[in-house]
């Protein structure tokens, strides 16, 4: 199955997305950023399925949960930023 | 001992408070710094206590700041909005916690509202100098000497009517009386954990309707690479290790608070201490008491110093605060500013069979063979007289 990084500056949103996209059934389990995907340090990250990315942002932007980007893997399983 | 001294902190905190310190101590790591289990439930029961603060006082988790107390949160409230040499408008009953920093800064003062339970004096005298486009306003929810509640609606919709940013000091009115961050549309108010909320000491709450001002740089766990401190809350008020143990207790705290009822709690107190109040006037003392009134009365005897009554109290189980409480300008306002007073106030679990046990001691801590000594320097030794 394939998931998804979206990244957080901030914990305390990526706590808040957590909330946000667990209250609409998608389980996203929070996690360190992985360092490639690290803007300016650390942060931490939402693993969200795949299939499940374009609700979850939509959620996120509708909730006024500030993210910082989204990351999916390509064909060959490397993590490419997605719009 | 019967605790009469809640203004200074709640005692002693609900049981799931100190539980919830034990368990924080003995489960929670540093949140907010590693991916592992217990950096993970840390950074949980912190952003738990987040959200509890944030239905409590209706804005969002992230802009509620974790501080060390009330004192913390409004230097950065009034650093954020108050440069040196500004003019300020703020209560005539202010604390020390927010007057030291207005001097600190050299702020250009003015005091509004100087009659005691009026609001309506309170009112027309902020007016009067919001007109006049102060750099910002900083005025107490609830005088933590007299339990003055002050109109702070009408105060908020008189800030934005002329745009003048403020602040709120909730240090006495977070946990009974009620308190809408997004209806007030204040930049911030700062509260205790300690106190209404019942937390643990060394806690507290920055509400922030703006970016603040950090009073310190450090580590936040985010943007790390970046000089400056975050641009986002409430990392940006959050340097270093935050309180776990005591954010825990705080969670706990307004669970407590939550369950019981804010307006229940309000209403309980002011209750409380209306009959003291009364009662005490019975006995002889200056009261000062009013419509407006919480959980909070300072009184004074016909003959003693204020403190020596405190202290004859204490020796007899009951916890009064007697002085100036940390709020010159409010004794100013109340014309007690060289006599101090006794404060009582009360809390949740005040009950009035407390209050007539120690109504009761009043007469007996003026007994003939033990006369208080005014103005003298001879406390602990013989009564010359």
């Amino acid at each position: 199955m394939k998931v998804c990084f979206v990244t957080f500056r901030s914990i305390t949103y990526a706590q808040r997305g957590q909330e946000v996209l667990s209250r609409a059934g998608i389980n996203a389990a929070m996690t360190r950023t992985p360092r490639p995907l690290a803007e300016k340090g650390c942060g931490y990250s939402l693993k969200v399925p795949g299939e499940k990315r374009e609700q979850a942002k939509a959620l996120l932007r509708s909730n006024a949960v500030t993210y910082s980007k989204l990351y999916c893997p390509d064909p060959m399983g490397n993590l490419e930023e997605v719009p | 001992m019967i605790y009469f001294d809640h203004g200074a902190t709640s005692f002693p905190k609900p049981l799931g408070v100190r539980k919830a310190v034990e368990e924080a101590m003995r489960r929670f790591t540093n949140p907010g710094r590693g991916g592992y289990a217990a950096s993970m439930d840390a950074a949980q029961g912190v952003y738990r206590c987040r959200q509890e603060a944030a239905q409590l006082f209706h804005c969002l988790p992230e802009q509620v700041a974790f501080t060390m107390n009330c004192t913390h949160g409004l230097n950065m409230a009034i650093r954020t909005l108050v440069h040196p040499g500004e003019r300020v408008v703020i209560s005539g009953f202010e604390h020390n916690a927010v007057t030291r920093p207005l001097h600190h800064l050299s702020a250009r003062v003015e005091v509004a509202g100087r009659k005691l339970f009026s609001p309506e004096d309170t009112l027309e005298d902020f007016e009067r100098i919001l007109r006049t486009a102060p750099r910002a306003a900083i005025f107490t929810h609830q005088s933590n000497v007299f339990g003055y509640i002050l109109p702070v609606k009408e105060l908020a919709e008189l800030c934005r009517r002329y745009e003048v940013p403020f602040i709120v000091d909730a240090a006495q009115s977070a946990g009974s009386l009620e308190i809408d961050f997004e209806a007030l549309g204040a930049d911030f108010i700062a509260m205790p954990g300690h106190k209404g909320l019942q937390g643990p000491m060394g806690t507290g709450l920055l509400l922030c309707g703006r970016l603040p001002e950090p009073l310190m740089q450090g580590g936040t766990g985010s943007m790390s690479q970046s000089p400056q401190m975050p641009d986002f809350l409430p990392d940006r008020a959050e340097p270093g290790t935050v309180n776990v143990p005591g954010i825990w207790g705080l969670h706990a705290g307004l669970q407590w608070v939550r369950r019981r009822g804010v307006k229940r709690i309000g209403e309980h107190e002011g209750k409380m201490a209306q009959f003291a109040a009364r009662e005490l006037e019975k006995l002889g003392f200056r009261v000062f008491r009013g419509e407006h009134q919480g959980g909070v009365v300072s009184f004074l005897p016909e003959k003693g110093d204020c403190e020596e009554w405190a202290e004859r109290l204490g020796k007899r189980g009951f916890c009064l605060r007697a002085g100036l409480h940390c709020a010159p300008l409010a004794h100013e306002s109340g014309g007690t500013l060289q006599t101090g007073t006794i404060r009582l106030s009360c809390g949740p679990d005040t009950t009035e069979n407390q209050l007539r046990m120690l109504l009761r001691q009043m007469p007996m801590c003026f007994s003939e063979k033990q006369d208080f000594l005014h103005n003298s320097p001879c406390h602990g030794k013989k009564n010359p007289l």
